[in-house]
């Protein structure tokens, strides 16, 4: 059927859209901003490990963390300067939506230039990014996909041990559930607030830096896989970060591999309607369950699957 | 030959086309308060009308392929040029040809408006706004990759209706577009001030109130959405028509969405006169940032291309920290002259016995 390799790339490139969309429902659900500047903050990301890579040489996962924490900084910039002065002035979700998109072309408009600034005094290829082959291989399947995997299980068990089991988890939470309520017990919503961007924006860098392996990239790679970042967060349920990368794996797979075997069924003109897949994913789960994944009641869920099999009349 | 200095065209045509789909953004984002974030949609859906219409019906009239032969790229610029001699000589032709389209396209701008408001009823704020966004996208897709339609990622030529007016084609189309863009501003804004706009703004500051007083807001936002997208239609068929061809990678949502949006929010949301001015402004702008690249290419590091997307995104970063309002903030609407609501005010103070 499919070749693993196909299989080994779809799950990297799940892994780094679920750490993505992860980040866009952190930062939707603490400031109720849904954030546009994600896709440049990805591109950043790629970036990033790119040029540490092309510059300073050794393996790109080297560069991970800097990716985070280059990306996270960027976002507490952005909250700092123009989404906590906004949210402090009562400004509406659409006004912020719009806001962050102003400082997507930015952000955007500062990869252009990197990138020239990095053809032009290094001799590099900056417009097509293709760190495949500084990674290793293991069995036949790129290191990235062991890797990714690691990742996302590590950072989502981390992100559950530090919302539920740390104070500071606690009083993000209480932030999320009611803000005006936390302060009143003395929690500072600011504080949770630049958490939030810095974690979100960290998450993005980081899933930028992943895709960077698993993808070939250029300065809009992120203005052209937002939508699937959107996507699944969308079919995650946008109010949980758990159903986000749930969402993620399964449009990231989806995309990946769906388009392939439909391809095999029908031919290859189908390939260039890829960019389809997670839009009708999403338009599947608005019209159907609008509360994504994580609203549905799994256990109640399961009991109507046995029950349908057993009893039917009562 | 032209009278009117190239620079000045090239502005006055990206002016008359930006106005219109502002106009069109203002009425559904500015006066109704909906996420508009799908504008590409009926933008691209006016610009297939003009690219896959008007030279089909012609090449049928005159006996040439018009099926999906007609949109590819081995035919269709045989096709168009020799429907272009046919409308060279045929001025009459020509400006049926371009009003049939320009209708037409507002008809299916409309039902495209009308399937954007079946989610808008339901849904609300960053829902509403991917699903339009995503929309957008999934049409622009289609059309660049289904090439029947108008020749996927080659494009098609649209047949020129302005070719009969000689060596002055450019000047005279640009003066077509303008005034049908202060058409489309008159229009606009008599429907703003109307019992129709009144309740879209109402709509916007509170939905609650508006029902109260009996105005249906699913009815209200369908008609907002009809309305806008056909208007929006109209400006993507006129882009087309002036440009003399149709490809799809031209419609994406950064420049067709995004653009008017910081043109809007620059000028004045919900004010026409303030759109005027921001669409102006920013055209004006970024002309001349796309003009003089050539000056300041030796000194950066970089093509000075990009600093239109830096110009724009920081005009929107600002406009909405430090004047949210816009250049033109929003008046309240006075439907009949101040003079005339005096006299009201004095017979209704006057006591009945002098009255009578």
């Amino acid at each position: 059927m499919l070749p693993s390799i196909a299989i080994a790339k779809a799950v990297a490139y799940a892994d780094s859209i679920a750490l993505m969309a992860a980040g866009i429902t952190l930062i939707y659900m603490c400031t109720r901003t849904f954030n546009f500047a994600h896709a440049s903050f990805v591109t950043w990301g790629l970036y990033v490990v790119y040029a540490m890579t092309m510059l300073q040489g050794g393996s790109p996962y080297y560069y991970l963390p800097l990716a985070f924490l280059f990306v996270g900084v960027l976002g507490v910039a952005v909250y700092m300067l123009v989404i906590g002065p906004l949210m402090r002035r009562g400004a509406s979700p659409t006004t912020l939506m719009m806001t962050t998109l102003g400082v997507d072309l930015v952000l955007l408009s500062t990869i252009q230039m990197f990138a020239d600034f990095l053809t032009r005094t290094y001799r590099l290829y900056a417009r097509r990014v293709v760190l495949e082959v500084y990674d290793f291989n293991t069995l036949g399947i790129p290191g990235i996909t062991y890797v990714s995997l690691i990742i996302v299980v590590v950072l989502i068990a981390a992100i559950h041990w530090f919302m539920v089991k740390t104070k500071f988890g606690t009083a993000m939470r209480a932030t999320i559930e009611n803000p005006d309520l936390s302060s009143v017990l003395g929690i500072n919503p600011n504080v949770v607030y630049i958490a939030s961007w810095f974690i979100g924006g960290g998450l993005a860098g980081l899933g930028g830096g992943i895709a960077s392996l698993a993808i070939s990239g250029d300065p809009t790679i992120g203005s052209r896989i937002i939508v699937s970042m959107f996507a699944s967060s969308i079919v995650g349920g946008l109010y949980s970060v758990y159903g986000s990368v749930l969402g993620g794996l399964l449009i990231g797979l989806t995309e990946y591999l769906g388009i392939m075997l439909l391809s095999t069924q029908l031919g290859g003109w189908i390939l260039t309607y890829r960019p389809v897949i997670p839009l009708i994913a999403m338009a599947i789960t608005l019209l159907i369950y609008p509360r994504g994944l994580a609203g549905i009641n799994w256990g109640k869920a399961l009991l109507r699957i046995k029950s349908l099999g057993g009893r039917t009349w009562k | 030959m032209e009278v009117i200095p190239p620079i000045v065209l090239y502005i006055l045509v990206d002016f008359s086309v930006y106005l219109i789909i502002t106009l069109s953004l203002n009425m559904e984002a500015g006066y109704a308060g909906l996420p508009q974030f799908g504008r590409v949609l009926s933008v691209i859906t006016g610009a297939l009308v003009a690219g896959a219409i008007p030279g089909r019906i012609l090449a049928l009239l005159y006996g040439y392929p018009h099926g999906a032969e007609y949109a590819s790229y081995e035919f269709n610029y045989r096709i168009v040029n020799e429907l272009n001699i046919i409308l060279e000589q045929s001025p009459l032709l020509s400006i049926g040809v371009f009003l049939l389209t320009l209708i037409m396209a507002m008809m299916l701008g409309a039902a495209v408006g009308y399937v954007t408001s079946r989610p808008a009823i339901r849904l609300k704020e960053a829902y509403l706004g991917i699903t339009l966004l995503a929309m957008g996208d999934v049409v622009m897709l289609i059309s660049l990759y289904y090439s029947p339609i108008i020749g996927g990622t080659t494009g098609v030529m649209v047949p020129d209706p302005f070719r009969w007016v000689g060596p002055y084609r450019f000047t005279a189309a640009t003066l077509v577009l303008l005034t049908l863009s202060i058409v489309v501003l008159i229009v606009v804004e008599r429907l703003t001030k109307s019992p129709f706009g009144r309740a879209l703004r109402a709509m916007r500051d509170s939905e609650v109130a508006i029902t109260v007083y009996g105005r249906d807001i699913a009815r209200l936002r369908t008609y907002a959405l009809i309305v806008g997208a056909s208007i929006a239609a109209l400006g993507g068929a006129l882009y087309t028509f002036y440009t003399g061809g149709c490809i799809a990678s031209t419609y994406t949502r950064l420049t067709w969405t995004f653009w008017p949006w910081a043109f809007m929010m620059l000028g004045g949301t919900g004010n026409n006169v303030g759109v005027v001015l921001g669409v102006l402004l920013f055209v004006i702008v970024k002309t001349f940032i796309v003009t003089y690249r050539g000056v300041l290419a030796p000194y950066v590091p970089f093509d000075p291309v990009w600093l239109e997307y830096t110009f724009v995104g920081m005009a929107i970063i600002l406009i909405a920290m430090f004047r949210p309002q816009g250049i033109i903030p929003e008046r309240p609407i006075f439907t009949i002259a101040r003079k005339k609501i005096e006299r009201i005010f004095t017979t209704l103070e006057t006591p009945e016995e002098i009255r009578a």
